[in-house]
């Protein structure tokens, strides 16, 4: 034990409680930074100088502080769960985001519905079939057949527009998926770097484990971590991003890019094979799943199909008794609505030419020698306009099918939100849980930095001690008598 | 797990917990300033259902009022047309049991008889075409403005009728019943048929209508010696036709009438129906938007004072 072994003691203090004080200045200094995870200083005493000498010995103490490395304070399991739930999240939040968009066009149950603009026509029908004879009833009855006709097609132009966002959304999401991808991968690189040269890559992993969550967030991915530092991003059983190389995702070409081709489905795809990407969760694998085919469910589709449907209802239903009605000049009606074949709500319009094709004089068969040919009641009749007016009661009519079409809907509409809200709350816990972990907390950091300071203070109180008896050992002996 | 807990997570919660008031807020501002508790499909599905089928019988409803309106018009002309009818046969029955006294009428007198029975006749075809909104209320479903037309080129006159045989104007009412609401002109005032053999090989007897009837009336007080209470007999058919088309029709007026009564009672109902599932609860929600105004008060009181103070301000 050297005479001045005690101020390297002290040194060794000084040093570690002032590297302690600066971890906990960074920590204070980030105490709002996004994905951020406090550190600590771990200190570690040192231990006695063990001299290789024969003539060593009696005890010895330690040799002081240093700071063993600068631990993050992160819990990967925590963060895996953060991930998954932020997965499942997304992915029913962007479910009921796609379901509400599209309740909002539907606008029932209001006056400017499909629903109205139905009851609107079914009751024209009635008031030309009081008087055929009025211009102004069937000019009413055409100007409200043009309604409902415009309000189920532009309906229809409204998922149609929905789809096509949508499938924008999608693109525009798999380019931030593929970037943020490639980040990860750099940011691999860097990590693995900087440990493999002793350094402390805090910060780094900081950075990289906000966009694996911004990755779990589109994609559901989650990941898996590796010795060398690097954490592999997984993608429903693929490596989206593995080590430094990051694999990219794109939209199967020959997917469909209108609604009217959806049929044809639109599915993801690995780049650099072509194999397809697996089920998965988070806002892509939403869109994929609203812009999906009828038959798979597709949100849009479907909506897009339950129009299709009332048109050829309403078409079908109200051509067969127009056709079998009568005209004031005794023609037998023509189609209403077109087209017919097939019915279409895209392009569902009014086929009639003018007022005075609007038939509603009922048929009579008379026999004339033996042949049966069908001619109006009377030119004045009605009686057509008054069946084709209970078709709006009828329980297989285009009301009927609208008003299931807007129920399921509604339905649907309605736990797709609290699925969201469920697994949104779900995410919260796992996020709070992660953040009561991970966070800085001020006033635990004011007691860390008080402790270092007052350390610091011993230190030198220690320094000043050692000093004080090297005085007196220097100065004040050997001048007995003098 | 008991969570550690730190600034950040108090400002994450503390600001979840003032979003979900707001949302809740928002909600309620939203019912009460647009007073409908259904403002979209998903906020009671089952309530959308029956806001859609109860808003659809209303417009029914509507509908089927109009109908009514429009069917009591129908009927009260074809009332009115039938009642002055009756009167005008009575009249004309009166002249002929005058005209019978063949003895003490002067042939003058008789010559004003029968044009006083022709008076009456025009005023009978003229009731006959009586129009109800441009539309002949004995004609049916013709589109002819006369339900019958006297051809008086010829003699003795004849009249022709206009109507569709078996077809009938009618009006729904509600929505399992039409009524009738026309008469057939050839049922109330008779038809001119000569005798004929039916389809079923029988003779069918000539019938006259009630203008034909008053035609052989005049003609008869013309030629002396005619004797009109022969027809007398026919009249009195012809009376008793209109009468049953008369009292046919005050029935069906009563059936509209109590259909009317209906319709709007079911209105008013409806409409209540209606209300209680789609307008919001005023009192209510007035009554939660206080409670949450009061809940998002306090958040916000929290919430200042929850981030205030650290150990900083107390460390000198």
């Amino acid at each position: 034990m050297s005479t001045f072994s005690g101020l390297s003691t002290a040194l060794s203090s000084l040093n570690a409680q002032r590297q302690s004080l600066e971890v906990s200045g960074q920590n204070v200094a980030n105490a709002n930074t996004v994905g951020y995870t406090r550190q600590r200083a771990d200190l570690t005493s040192v231990e006695p100088l063990a001299a290789a000498s024969l003539f060593s010995g009696g005890l010895s103490t330690g040799s002081g502080v240093r700071v063993g490395g600068i631990t993050r304070l992160g819990d990967i399991f925590l963060d895996a769960r953060v991930r998954s739930e932020t997965g499942s999240a997304a992915y029913a939040a962007t479910r009921a985001e796609t379901y509400a968009r599209l309740e909002s066009t539907i606008a029932e149950p209001t006056d400017r519905g499909v629903s109205h603009a139905l009851t609107t026509f079914w009751a024209g029908w009635q008031d030309v079939g009081n008087s055929p004879n009025s211009d102004s009833a069937r000019a009413v009855l055409l100007e409200s057949a043009t309604a409902l006709a415009d309000r189920i097609s532009s309906g229809y132009a409204a998922v149609s527009t929905q789809w096509s966002q949508a499938r924008t959304e999608l693109t525009t999401a798999l380019t931030e998926v593929n970037t943020t991808a490639s980040g990860v991968a750099q940011l691999n690189e860097q990590i693995r770097g900087v440990l493999a040269s002793g350094g402390s890559a805090n910060e780094l992993i900081d950075q990289r484990d906000v966009m694996i969550t911004s990755l779990s967030r589109m994609v559901g991915a989650n990941a898996t971590h590796r010795e060398d530092g690097t954490v592999d991003v997984m993608l429903a059983g693929n490596a989206l991003v593995r080590g430094d190389e990051a694999n990219a995702i794109e939209v199967r070409p020959g997917s469909a890019d209108t609604l009217a081709e959806s049929g044809k489905g639109v599915t993801l795809q690995w780049a650099g094979n072509g194999t397809p990407v697996g089920a998965g969760s988070g806002e892509v694998l939403a869109l994929v799943s609203a812009l999906a085919p009828a038959g798979d469910e597709g949100i849009l589709a479907k909506a897009a199909a339950s129009y299709d449907a009332i048109a050829a209802t309403l078409v079908t239903q109200v051509n067969d008794i127009h056709k079998a009605s009568f005209t004031t000049s005794g023609a037998p009606g023509g189609d209403v609505f077109g087209p017919t074949d097939p019915a279409s709500a895209k392009d569902l319009h009014v086929a009639l030419a003018g007022i005075a094709d609007i038939a509603v004089a009922g048929g009579v068969d008379v026999t004339v020698d033996g042949v049966v040919t069908r001619r109006p009641k009377g030119t004045l009749d009605g009686s057509a306009a008054d069946t084709m007016a209970t078709l709006g009661a009828s329980t297989t009519g285009p009301d009927a099918d609208w008003s299931t079409f807007v129920v399921g809907l509604g339905v649907q509409s309605r736990s797709s939100t609290q699925r969201a809200a469920v697994t949104e709350a779900t995410r919260a816990t796992a996020e709070k849980l992660q953040l009561s972990t991970a966070s800085v907390d001020i006033d635990e950091e004011s007691v860390n930095m008080l402790a270092y300071q007052r350390a610091y203070e011993g230190a030198a109180r220690v320094l000043t001690a050692i000093d004080e008896m090297l005085d007196t050992l220097i100065n004040r002996t050997g001048v007995v008598g003098r | 797990m008991i969570g550690r807990v730190t600034q950040q997570t108090v400002q994450r919660s503390t600001l979840a917990n003032l979003q979900t008031n707001l949302t809740r807020m928002s909600d309620l501002q939203n019912r009460l300033s647009g007073n409908k508790s259904i403002t979209k499909p998903s906020d009671d599905p089952a309530g959308t259902a029956s806001a859609l089928a109860l808003r659809s019988s209303l417009r029914q409803i509507d509908q089927q009022s109009r109908n009514i309106d429009d069917g009591l018009g129908w009927l009260t002309s074809a009332d009115t047309a039938l009642t002055t009818s009756l009167s005008t046969v009575g009249k004309a029955r009166d002249l002929v049991i005058q005209g019978g006294n063949t003895g003490s009428l002067t042939p003058e007198a008789r010559e004003a008889l029968a044009l006083e029975i022709e008076g009456l006749r025009d005023s009978l075809v003229s009731q006959a075409n009586t129009t109800y909104l441009g539309r002949s209320v004995f004609a049916g479903t013709s589109s002819a403005d006369r339900a019958v037309v006297a051809v008086t080129d010829a003699t003795p006159r004849s009249y022709t009728t206009t109507n569709e045989p078996g077809a009938t104007v009618e009006r729904r009412v509600n929505a399992d019943t039409t009524i009738r609401v026309d008469v057939d002109v050839t049922t109330a005032f008779g038809k001119d048929v000569p005798e004929h053999v039916g389809a079923d090989g029988q003779t069918v007897p000539a019938t006259s209508s009630v203008f034909a009837t008053l035609d052989t009336i005049a003609s008869l007080l013309r030629s002396p010696g005619g004797n009109p209470t022969d027809q007398l007999a026919a009249l009195d058919g012809h009376r008793d036709a209109m009468l049953q088309q008369a009292s046919g029709v005050g029935a069906r007026h009563n059936q509209v009438l109590a259909a009317q009564s209906n319709a709007m009672a079911a209105k008013t109902e409806l409409t209540a129906q209606l209300s209680g599932v789609e307008d919001a609860d005023l009192a209510a929600s007035i009554v939660e938007l206080q409670m949450q105004e009061v809940a998002y008060q306090a958040a916000l009181g929290a919430t200042s004072r929850v981030l205030q103070p650290t150990l900083m301000d107390f460390l000198r």
